[in-house]
C-alpha cells in the first residue's frame, strides 16, 4: 500500500501516532505535502464523513479521525506554508448570542478542517457585529452560525440583518446549523444554507464555495 | 387517589381513570407564572455563612416555589433540582424534600437527579473523552464504576429518610438529533453496564428510576430500555423520535414520558402547537404508561402563553375515561 494510502487508512481508524509517523516519513522521502494533504489526510476525512453521513460511523468515530488529522496537519502545515498551498476556503464559526452551547459547533469545525477550510472560531455567546467584523477581518468566504435553543436562535438573523446593514449580504455565504434549526426557518431569515449535520455541511460548504470562485 | 399514586401507577404502566399525569422536569418561568425566583435561577454564594434560621426561610421558599407551579399547573411530581453529584448538598437536597412533604404530605411523587452514567462531552473536552474512551479503557470504566457507586452511596444515605424521596431521574444525554453521540457498541461498553448498575441499586432500595436524554434514542433504545428504567423520558421529537413507534416497540416494557415537541412550542404557529399536543396525548395515553410533558423542559425564554395552552388542552382533552368505559 502507498505511504499516502496508508495515512488515509491510519486516519480513519483514528491512530494519531501512526498518521504522525507516517506524514513525517512520506516528507522525508519526498511525497509532495499537496499530496500528502489532499489525498492522505484530507481524503481520509471525507471518507469518514460520508460514513457518518449514512450512519456507519458515529462521532466519536469522526473525533479520533479529526485528531490524527491534526496530528498528521501540524508535522506537514509548515511545507504547507513554504509551497503556499491556499486553504478551500474561509470560514469564520461561531455559536449565537445568548447561548453557550459548543458541541455542534465544534464538529462543525472539525469537519470543515476536513474538508480544507480554514477556520476562524469566534466561541460561543458571539455578538453579531462580531460575525461580520471577523468575516471582513480575515476575508471570510462562510459565515457559519450555530444554536442550540430555539431561544437563540433568532440571534442567526440578527447576524443577517448585520450584514444587510452594512451591505455585505451578498459578499458571503452564510449557513446556519443546530438542534431547533430547520430550512423553513433558514429561509425566513435569508440565509443561503442550512444543513442537518457537520458532514453535509462540510460538503455543501465545499461546494458553495467553489461555485462561488 | 393522588397525584403521586397516580403517577406511580403510569410508571407501573397499570391502568388509571381521570387525567393522565403531567410534570415537567424543570418549570423555569416561575417569574412570569407568579413572581418567584426558579430555584436554579438562585446562587446562594454565602449559604455556609447563613444562620440555620435563614437556610431555613430559603429552604422554605425554594420548596414553596416547586409547589407552587405543581399546584398550578397539576404537575403529579416535583423534581428537585440539587447536583447530587457533589455530597455538600445531601442535606440541602433533604431540607428541601422534607419541606416538600411537611407543605403537601405525600401528594407530589418526588425525585430528584441521580445519572453517574457518561453523558454527551462538552465541546472542549470531546475529543480528549473520546481518545479515552478507545485508548484507556480501563481507566474510563474505572471513572464510570467510581461516579455509579458515589450514587450508590447517596441513594443509601438518602433511604435513611423513609418516605422523603420517590425516585432518582437520570439525566445524562446521550443523543443529538441525528443519532446517539456513542455508537451502540460503545453505549454496550461503557453506559450500558453502569446504567443498569445504578438503576438496579436505585430499585434495590425501593426507587423508581426515569431515564431522560434528548436527541434520536433510536439506535439505542433497545438497550436503554434492557438496562430496565421504569420510565423514558423526553421522546425527543426534533430527535425524530416518535412516540407511537417507541410505544408500539417498548411500551410492554417501560413507560412513556414527553414528546410535546418543545422547540415547536416556542417556533410554531398556534395551530401547529395544539395538533403537536392533541398528538403526543393521542399517541401516549392508549394501553396507559404514559406521562404527559414536553419533551425537555419548560425552559428559560419559552413563552408562558404556550405552556399554558399546552396545560388547557391536557386539563380538557387528556383525561381517561372512568372504570369500565374504554
Amino acid at each position: 500500500m502507498a505511504i499516502i494510502e496508508e495515512i488515509s487508512e491510519f486516519l480513519q481508524k483514528g491512530r494519531a501516532k501512526n498518521v504522525k509517523a507516517l506524514v513525517t516519513q512520506a516528507l522525508e522521502e519526498g511525497e509532495d505535502p499537496k499530496a500528502i494533504l489532499n489525498e492522505g489526510l484530507l481524503s481520509g476525512m471525507m471518507i469518514i464523513g460520508e460514513k457518518f453521513k449514512k450512519d456507519e460511523v458515529f462521532v466519536p468515530d469522526v473525533l479520533i479521525a479529526a485528531r490524527a488529522m491534526n496530528t498528521g496537519l501540524a508535522v506537514l502545515e509548515p511545507r504547507l506554508v513554504e509551497i503556499g498551498n491556499e486553504p478551500v476556503g474561509k470560514a469564520v464559526i461561531g455559536t449565537v448570542k445568548g447561548d453557550l452551547h459548543d458541541i455542534g459547533k465544534n464538529l462543525v469545525m472539525m469537519m470543515l478542517k476536513g474538508v480544507g477550510f480554514e477556520i476562524h472560531d469566534l466561541g460561543v455567546d458571539v455578538e453579531p457585529e462580531t460575525f461580520v467584523d471577523k468575516a471582513e477581518e480575515v476575508g471570510a468566504d462562510i459565515i457559519g452560525m450555530s444554536a442550540l435553543l430555539s431561544t437563540t436562535m433568532p440571534n442567526m438573523g440578527e447576524v443577517v440583518e448585520e450584514l444587510k446593514n452594512r451591505g455585505l449580504r451578498e459578499k458571503y455565504i452564510v449557513m446556519i446549523g443546530g438542534a431547533p434549526v430547520t430550512e423553513k426557518f433558514a429561509r425566513e431569515i435569508g440565509v443561503d444554507y442550512y444543513t442537518p449535520d457537520a458532514a453535509t455541511c462540510a460538503e455543501i460548504a465545499k461546494k458553495a464555495v467553489e461555485e462561488r470562485k | 387517589m393522588t397525584p403521586r399514586e397516580k403517577f406511580i401507577k403510569c410508571l407501573k404502566r397499570e391502568p388509571i381513570t381521570g387525567h393522565v399525569p403531567h410534570f415537567e422536569l424543570v418549570f423555569y418561568l416561575t417569574m412570569e407564572a407568579f413572581r418567584r425566583v426558579h430555584p436554579e435561577h438562585r446562587v446562594f454564594h454565602q449559604w455556609d455563612q447563613m444562620s440555620k434560621r435563614e437556610q431555613d426561610y430559603h429552604i422554605q421558599d425554594i420548596a414553596e416555589t416547586y409547589i407552587a407551579y405543581a399546584e398550578k399547573y397539576n404537575h403529579s411530581a416535583i423534581f428537585v433540582q440539587m447536583d447530587t453529584g457533589n455530597m455538600k448538598y445531601f442535606d440541602r437536597t433533604v431540607r428541601i424534600l422534607e419541606e416538600i412533604r411537611n407543605q403537601t404530605g405525600d401528594k407530589y411523587y418526588t425525585m430528584v437527579h441521580g445519572d453517574p452514567t457518561f453523558a454527551i462531552p462538552t465541546g472542549d473536552d470531546m475529543i480528549e473523552f473520546t481518545a479515552l474512551l478507545y485508548e484507556e479503557e480501563d481507566k474510563m470504566k474505572a471513572l464510570a464504576q467510581k461516579k455509579v457507586d458515589h450514587f450508590k452511596a447517596f441513594a443509601e444515605k438518602m433511604t435513611r429518610y423513609e418516605g422523603l424521596l420517590d425516585g432518582f431521574t437520570l439525566c445524562s444525554d446521550y443523543c443529538f438529533n441525528a443519532n446517539p453521540f456513542f455508537s451502540p457498541d460503545l453505549f454496550g461498553e461503557f453506559i450500558a453496564p453502569y446504567l443498569k448498575d445504578i438503576l438496579d441499586a436505585y430499585r434495590s432500595m425501593g426507587y423508581y428510576t426515569i431515564k431522560h436524554t434528548d436527541g434520536n434514542i433510536m439506535p439505542i433504545l433497545d438497550q436503554m430500555v434492557e438496562c430496565g428504567p421504569d420510565a423514558l423520558h423526553s421522546l425527543d421529537p426534533q430527535g425524530g423520535v416518535s412516540l407511537k413507534k417507541v410505544k408500539e416497540l417498548v411500551g410492554d416494557k417501560v413507560a412513556l414520558c414527553g414528546n410535546v415537541n418543545c422547540g415547536l412550542l416556542q417556533t410554531g404557529t398556534e395551530e401547529e402547537c395544539v395538533a403537536d399536543i392533541r398528538r403526543s396525548l393521542r399517541e401516549g395515553m392508549p394501553g396507559y404508561g404514559y406521562i404527559f410533558c414536553t419533551s425537555n423542559c419548560a425552559y428559560t425564554g419559552l413563552s408562558l402563553e404556550r405552556y399554558e395552552l399546552m396545560h388547557r388542552i391536557w386539563r380538557e382533552e387528556g383525561i381517561y375515561p372512568e372504570a369500565g368505559k374504554q
